[in-house]
């Protein structure tokens, strides 16, 4: 019952999606595109914090390891759309996996701090090998993905299409993981990792996993952004924009589905909108991150039990168990 | 061989400016368990309101010395008590993201009052002047620096292990209801350690504002080699901190000049060194 | 059940943003002109009618906050300066200014240009100081035809390889800076450098344009080094540089780095025993106040200074001190400039900015004298060629003065070579 109604849902959600180049400007397409690209970079750092419990401040290491190659496969070797993505993905994996492999000896404060100094690294490499990545000026002229006929991608609709097609099988593919029985291992991680590991679990074996993950789907998210802008900035490695990806999960809601979309989405049009009418924009994000803290501690997502549970007293009939949400 | 040495002694000046900027952090995340994001904002509230003090109030430095920290700490027991305080049941990532809005509410008023152009604080003519070592021309005031930043180390050292004060903050690190069940209000000493860690903050502030100038995104600059030397001294040891700063102005100072290609690197570099090979940093106990 | 409701609640959403942005481009925000009356343009010309009588709309992406929010505010006020001279009209037709913040962030920047083509309509575009958000823009730009004239960032490439049909650019090039200071200061200064530049692209390209005039003049580099942008500390590389111990230094930095430089370069005491020369943001008229009495001595190039002695640099100087009550920066004369040259272009067209190739081919024909001298479009390039200037930094009255002290003559980028 209650899946059928998660299915029409999620049908109704995806529609509307689909409606969007139609029913809007150009402009606001781009500005839905994006969304969902930090939907997707978002949702897959939410899979570290949220699910496993590792908060990650060099999440954008993936993010430009993806935009970056595949930029540069679209470039030299091949502008067709699976070989650019799937090299950005490998490669965004590869990266992962080794920085993943040093980041879980360590726990904590620890850990954001390494994952930090790693991407750091990696801004640093990409920074002065200039000859391949343009150095501080960026990668520009990135040719719009093309399709195995040769089509391009290079409308603002067709793009559109493409990251909103990814956008729905990454959220589809992290519903199933999450509640997978390997989901539940990265939960309960989250929840005791000494638990987890007097029951046998080789916890940092699926942390690593995790990390992995996070890191190719944040790789396909960064080479989505490179084919949206034909550019590559090395901004998409350095440390804020980790900071931006992990407010957009927090004032979302961390550990569940949807919450980081919805914090990617505030982001993106609070600062689209704010910025073009003062230069103090700084000020006023700056304020709404207190006032989430303040008032809504659990994100966007707990907007909505604050709203259920006024419901809740009103008539106090319903008999939900709420998700844990921490 | 000479210039080895002078080498040196440039890392340590700088290594101690980091530690008078670090300190304060260090302090309030041992104790307090707070990541303070907006640690940089108070740095740099201190060096601006150094300035506004030379341009307005008394144009001596040491008048500027004196004042600006207090002042940085009388904002950050405003914003401990109005803020954070509720925060603390919220846990850490709460917190770091309440900071982290603070830092970019402060950078944008600090624009809106001081202006967004770069501007510096002169050096007191008492200690503007260079001096010989060892053949080379170095700056008096560096040297002050140096010896102020030591004095400050020992300041909390003898804070920390020798006062009734220093007993309670140690004992709150490592039980909080055994110095409530003492009849010690956490509470207070919080908001005391907050503000100790703020007026830190605006002496390393007006401490390197001659050195480091004054401009608008000044503090997440710090803020960032700050965090480093925290991870690397090891969370919640002030002896750790000052290592850590010692060792990365030494290494930093080196490797400019060693390995130029790497200079972005070096710092992160040893981080994650120290880190994969002492997972707790130099002298850091296990904080989770 | 709860699913549900979060679907429900991001469709709400999705509908308030599509809603919001719908309301949104009926209020387009407008800057700048909003103290005019709206009305009639007057038609320009006698009997001949202006071809449109809406507002021009100058789309301007510059830095509002970050570490170029005060080049950013200078350009704005040039800009503005000089429209307000012109009332805000030229070609017959009234101008607006739509103002958007670059945030010093190449893909920030790229969306406030979508915004500025698709919702506000743009018919000229003018920004940004990062070299890296004008190569940003740049494919959007050529591939949505709209005029823009570059009134700052300086990397070479914007008007070589990654040149446009319709970029053209109003302030300089790196190899401009770099490459006028060549032979001046192997036949004024000295016959060998030692060369420190902060390390990012636009530093390097200033360097080697320098080392290239340099050497071809017969000077010999006895060393170089690149600190990083937003260096802390310059302690080891001053040291480094002492004990090379060469017979003078040329130095690029910029804003923050330029005054943390120059005031160490004076505290391990090379200043007075090793010349300083560089490029004129090591000693610019806004960054002087906060250097102290460091920059003494210095001998730079540039392309327009304070103390240029011309009757249109002293009205310029007169007028933007009378508005904003404070000296002009180079940045001010760049905007000032910047805001000429298009209404120089609608001026020629009469108003009709429909035909994009006509407007860029006006661009080139676009010549006269600013306060930084004569300025005319090299038409291959689509790079400005102007006069350089060499400028020293005096000591008067414990305050720092620049001096005009040579002419280096015009000054033309070779473009792709």
């Amino acid at each position: 019952m209650e899946s059928q109604k998660i299915k029409t849902g999620s049908l109704a959600a995806v529609l509307l999606l689909c409606l969007v180049p139609f029913l809007s400007s150009d402009y606001f397409t781009g500005i839905m595109a994006e969304i969902l690209i930090f939907g997707i970079f978002a949702a897959s750092l939410n899979l570290l914090v949220g699910y496993t419990g590792l908060v990650s401040l060099g999440h954008a290491a993936f993010f430009g390891v993806g935009a970056y190659t595949s930029s540069l496969v679209a470039i030299h070797l091949s502008a067709n759309l699976f070989v650019s993505l799937i090299s950005g993905l490998l490669v965004s994996l590869v990266a992962a996996g080794i920085v993943g492999f040093f980041c879980n000896r360590v726990s904590g404060f620890y850990f954001l701090m390494l994952t930090l100094a790693f991407s750091q690294m990696i801004y640093a490499l990409v920074y002065r090998w200039g000859s391949l990545t343009g150095g501080d000026n960026g990668l520009s002229g990135v040719p719009k993905p093309t399709l195995a006929g040769g089509v391009a991608l290079d409308s603002s609709s067709s793009l559109y299409f493409l990251i909103l097609i990814l956008f729905v099988l990454v959220m589809a593919g992290l519903r199933l993981f999450v509640r997978s029985p390997l989901g539940q291992i990265l939960v309960g991680i989250r929840e005791n990792e000494t638990r987890m590991k007097s029951m046998g679990y080789n916890t940092t074996f699926y942390k690593n996993v995790s990390f992995v993950l996070a890191g190719g789907i944040g790789g396909i998210a960064g080479a989505l952004y490179s084919y949206f802008n034909g550019f590559v900035s090395p901004k998409d490695i350095y440390w804020t924009m980790s900071g931006e990806v992990l407010i957009m999960v927090l004032i979302g809601g961390a550990g569940t589905l949807l919450g980081p979309v919805f914090g990617a989405a505030f982001i993106v049009i609070l600062e689209t909108i704010i910025s073009s009418y003062t230069d103090l924009w700084m000020l006023i994000v700056g304020t709404t991150f207190i006032l989430f803290v303040i008032f809504i501690p659990k994100g966007i997502v707990g907007l909505e039990s604050v709203w259920r549970k006024s419901a809740k007293a009103r008539a106090p009939v319903q008999t939900e168990s709420p998700e844990s949400v921490s | 061989m000479d210039i080895l040495a002078i080498q040196l002694v440039n890392g340590l000046s700088y290594g101690l400016l980091l530690f008078m900027i670090t300190s304060g952090l260090s302090l309030i995340f041992g104790i307090m368990g707070v990541l303070n994001l907006a640690h940089g904002s108070l740095y740099m509230v201190g060096a601006y309101l150094a300035l506004g003090i030379t341009k307005h109030v008394a144009p001596s430095f040491f008048a500027a010395l004196l004042l600006a920290p207090l002042l940085v700490a009388l904002f950050s027991v405003i914003l401990e008590v109005g803020l954070l305080r509720p925060t603390y049941r919220l846990g850490h990532l709460s917190q770091v993201l309440l900071t982290f809005g603070l830092a970019y509410v402060v950078h944008d008023l600090v624009r809106w009052i001081w202006g967004s152009s770069v501007q510096s604080l002169s050096i007191p003519a008492s200690l503007g002047s260079s001096v010989e070592l060892f053949g080379q021309t170095f700056p008096i005031y560096r040297l002050a620096v140096m010896g102020f930043g030591l004095i400050v180390a020992a300041a909390m050292w003898f804070f920390q292990e020798k006062t009734r004060w220093g007993a309670i903050i140690r004992a709150g690190l490592s039980n909080r209801e055994m110095v409530g069940g003492l009849g010690i209000n956490i509470t207070v000493v919080f908001t005391v350690v907050f503000a100790i860690g703020g007026l830190l903050a605006g002496i390393g502030g007006v401490a390197a504002a001659p050195i480091l100038g004054l401009f608008p995104g000044m503090e997440f600059e710090v803020l960032i080699l700050a965090l480093v030397i925290l991870v690397v001294g090891g969370l919640g040891s002030i002896t750790g901190t000052l290592a850590a700063s010692m060792i990365i102005g030494v290494v930093d100072t080196f490797g400019k000049v060693m390995f130029p290609q790497l200079s972005l690197m070096i710092i992160f570099g040893l981080m994650a060194l120290v880190l994969i090979v002492k997972p707790t940093g130099l002298l850091g106990k296990q904080v989770n | 059940m709860r699913k549900t409701k979060i679907v429900i609640a991001f469709l709400l959403v999705l509908s308030m943003a599509l809603l919001s942005a719908c309301g949104q481009s009926a209020t387009a925000p407008v800057s700048g002109s909003e103290n005019k009356p709206q009305g009639e343009a007057p038609a320009a010309g006698g009997d001949k009618a202006p071809a449109n009588q809406a507002p021009v709309k100058i789309g301007a992406i510059l830095p509002y906050s970050g570490v170029y929010a005060s080049l950013g505010e200078n350009l704005t006020r040039g800009l503005e300066l000089y429209f307000d001279t012109v009332n805000w009209e030229a070609g017959g037709r009234k101008i607006e200014l739509i103002k958007e913040d670059e945030e010093n962030d190449p893909q920030a920047a790229l969306r406030k240009l979508r915004k500025l083509v698709e919702k506000d309509q743009i018919d000229f575009l003018t920004g940004p100081v990062s070299t890296a958000v004008a190569y940003a823009l740049r494919d959007e730009v050529d591939s949505k035809k709209i005029p823009f004239l570059v009134s700052h960032a300086g990397g070479n490439d914007l008007t070589r390889s990654k040149g446009s049909n319709y970029i053209w650019r109003s302030s300089f090039s790196s190899w401009q800076i770099g490459h006028s200071m060549g032979k001046y200061a192997y036949d004024h200064i000295s016959k060998k450098m030692y060369l420190v530049a902060a390390d990012y692209a636009f530093g390097h390209e200033v360097v080697t344009a320098f080392k290239e005039a340099y050497t071809a003049a017969g000077g010999e580099i006895t060393g170089e080094v690149f600190p990083p942008l937003g260096s802390n500390d310059y302690a080891s590389y001053l040291t480094q540089i002492k004990g090379a111990n060469p017979e003078a230094v040329y130095a690029f930095f910029a804003g923050s780095d330029a005054v943390r430089f120059v005031q160490q370069y004076e505290q391990y005491g090379l200043k007075g025993k090793i010349p300083l020369v560089g490029s004129g943001w090591l000693n610019a008229e806004d960054i002087r106040p906060a250097q102290g009495s460091s920059p003494e001595g210095i001998i730079s190039t540039m392309f327009w200074d304070y103390h240029l002695d011309t009757p249109e640099n002293k009205a310029f100087i007169e007028a933007y001190e009378k508005k904003y009550n404070q000296r002009p920066s180079i940045e001010s004369i760049e905007g000032y400039d910047a805001g000429r040259i298009i209404a120089e272009v609608l001026n020629s067209l009469n108003g009709d900015t429909s035909d994009k190739q006509k407007v860029t081919e006006a661009f080139g024909k676009v010549a006269f004298t600013s306060p930084r001298g004569p300025i005319k479009f090299d038409p291959k390039t689509h790079h400005i060629i102007q006069q350089l200037y060499v400028i020293q930094t005096e000591l008067k009255d414990g305050k720092t003065e620049n001096k005009v002290i040579d002419t280096i003559g015009e000054v033309q980028d070779p473009g792709v070579q």
